[in-house]
């Protein structure tokens, strides 16, 4: 029984779930590959994860965009969130412009877009 | 123009110069840097003006518009706002007036009308985290903080400069990220961003969903902590502050790593209900937090060989007093921890702004190699000696007070062992930034450092103007210490 009530409460609440597991799944490829463009798509996932888990809050089921028709009443969803996340998803790709350009910075110093390659062309430097 | 936009404007005329800049820089290149200088000194005085407003008056509310909280975005100017406001466009002035020379060696000509744009954005947006009353315009400004910061380090065009400020923009995005899922989180309980109207529904949310606000703390101490560089995730800082060009040093070792530690004030104090952080260790937490950032950002510190890995170090340690301070949850902790704030600023970039003078001027980074410096660039010597000096702590310099004040507050509450913390850490200071000053003055100038190049005048002055700050607020601290003391009650509640 127990069992079946924890399997309703994550399928009531499947959007923060899955919110959460893309969160990990990109805050893990962020810390655990080398790629640098992998480190920055693990980023990206991370932030589109976010931003799910915002919109989320403001869902109403079966609510609709709350544009207001004179006679007709609905339940409508709560806009402010969907309203952030467009600034959040702006600031987002101006930062995943800027990285991308510095890893082509980085390609044409280091010719790799290996972070250990880096690390070690770094190391041998600094002997 | 009525003096009541004041609050924004000190926020939009950076803003809206810097866009401007780059027209500057094409059509009228003369007049980027009074422009730029201009924008800041207005900045500087509605500071100081609304300083005075908010001593007399006291705190109160700006809302953009005209629209009443729960809707609009508000700023709310309270002491602690206006000190930052102060702190921020007076050394940043200064800071700027420096590079306006210093920044030819470093960077191609060609981008200097870049650099002001950047530079104008960081200023703007470091005002806002300090005006701004509301969760969402925090994080637009953090970011915009963290793209502007990592851009004034790339800007020079090595490799070295590209890897770090990629480095630093990968960890502060996962710090914005965390800020950003801590906002959600407290948004869905409360239903508010307006820091008041969580601050009172948190209230109410706090036996219902403690659990929520427990992982939004979280966040929110790993994003700020991220960004402010307090001691564990640190990794990032002493790159990317010793490859930056000087004056970038100097903003980001100075300024931008404390307007995240002031964020993280004003939400501890002001939003998250005290009994809550009573019950969670967290101010024990950062507590520790700031002991292990200061024993080890200086034991890292005295092993380094160049000059600006050094002093990055250094500012991890010196990050740490500010959080301790903020730990300790006594009126003179506070007080010390907010006052470490601008005493550090002035400082530190006094100290990366002599380092850039003698990069500058003989283009030596070794500390073996500065021997004799002193002779030779008596200027520069002499403001890094008293940065020095006001590191350790020595009474006739500003860092005396603040630590005077953290160790008053380590008593308050009752933790002696801090103040020993305090005195170890002195020490320590002392013994990798004495060496540096008697190797200068007692030591005979040997190759490059026997004949530097001149200095220009928009160098020397800054550092003789930070200089003199060091030992006025030293020796007359009393106007700046009533307006902490204030901000350090109206914080507390009083």
């Amino acid at each position: 029984m127990a069992m079946i009530e924890m399997l309703l409460r994550l399928h009531q609440n499947s959007f923060y779930f899955f919110a959460i597991i893309l969160f990990v799944i990109g805050f893990h490829t962020m810390l655990t590959h080398n790629n640098l463009i992998k480190k920055i798509i693990g980023m990206n996932i991370m932030d589109t994860s976010i931003f799910l888990f915002f919109v989320a809050i403001g869902y109403v089921r079966g609510g609709r965009a709350p544009i207001l028709e004179p006679g007709v009443s609905h339940t409508y969803i709560n806009p402010l969130p969907s309203a952030l996340i467009l600034t959040g998803i702006v600031v987002a790709v101006s930062v995943t412009a800027y990285a991308l350009s510095l890893i082509i910075k980085l390609y044409q110093h280091y010719g790799t877009i290996d972070a250990e390659e880096i690390m070690r062309i770094r190391g041998g430097e600094s002997l | 123009m009525s003096s009541t936009h004041l609050p924004v404007l000190v926020v939009v005329v950076p803003l809206f110069f810097a866009y401007l800049m780059p027209l500057f820089a094409r059509w009228r290149k003369k007049w980027c840097l009074p422009v730029t200088l201009g924008a800041i000194t207005f900045s500087l005085f509605s500071s100081l003006y609304m300083a005075q407003q908010v001593m007399a008056s006291g705190p109160f509310h700006y809302r953009m518009g005209d629209w009443p909280p729960p809707w609009g975005i508000e700023f709310y100017i309270d002491h602690l706002a206006v000190f930052m406001g102060i702190t921020l466009t007076g050394v940043g002035l200064l800071i700027i007036i420096y590079g306006s020379k210093d920044l030819l060696h470093e960077i191609k000509e060609s981008l200097m009308g870049w650099y002001y744009t950047l530079y104008l954005l960081l200023m703007a947006s470091m005002l806002g985290m300090a005006f701004t009353n509301d969760f969402f315009n925090l994080f637009v400004f953090i970011e915009i903080c963290a793209i502007a910061s990592c851009a004034i380090i790339s800007i020079k065009d090595k490799r070295e400069c590209i890897e770090a400020a990629f480095k630093y923009l990968v960890l502060s995005a996962v710090g914005s990220g965390c800020i950003l899922l801590a906002i959600a989180m407290v948004y869905m309980i409360t239903g508010h961003l307006n820091f008041n109207f969580v601050a009172e529904g948190l209230q109410t949310a706090m036996s219902v969903y403690p659990k929520n606000i427990l992982v939004a703390l979280a966040l929110l101490m790993v994003g700020l902590g991220v960004k402010a560089a307090l001691f564990p995730l640190h990794v990032w800082l002493p790159d990317a502050h010793s490859s930056a060009p000087s004056p970038s040093s100097a903003v980001l070792s100075g300024l931008v790593i404390k307007i995240y530690a002031v964020a993280m004030i004003k939400l501890l104090y002001r939003v998250f209900p005290a009994d809550f952080v009573g019950m969670i260790p967290v101010m024990n937490m950062l507590l520790w937090m700031a002991t292990f950032a200061i024993i080890v950002g200086s034991m890292f510190a005295i092993v380094q060989e160049d000059i600006k890995k050094m002093l990055a170090y250094s500012s991890i340690a010196q990050i740490g007093y500010v959080f301790l301070g903020v730990g300790l949850m006594s009126q003179n902790g506070l007080i010390g921890g907010i006052l470490h704030i601008i005493n550090h600023a002035m400082m530190k970039s006094m100290l990366f702004l002599a380092a850039g003078a003698f990069i500058y001027a003989t283009g030596v980074r070794k500390l073996s190699d500065l021997k004799g410096i002193g002779h030779t660039m008596p200027v520069a010597a002499t403001a890094f000696t008293i940065g020095s000096m006001a590191m350790v702590g020595i009474p006739a310099t500003n860092g005396f007070i603040s630590k005077w004040y953290l160790a008053l507050g380590t008593l308050d509450a009752n933790k002696p062992l801090f103040a020993a913390v305090i005195l170890v850490s002195s020490l320590l200071n002392g013994v990798y930034y004495l060496p540096i000053i008697v190797n200068a003055f007692f030591a005979k100038p040997e190759g490059r450092v026997a004949e530097p190049e001149r200095l220009p005048v928009q160098m020397t002055v800054p550092l003789v103007v930070l200089g003199f700050g060091c030992l006025f607020f030293g020796v007359f601290p009393s106007r700046l210490v009533e307006l902490v003391t204030r901000a350090a009650q109206v914080l507390r509640g009083f």
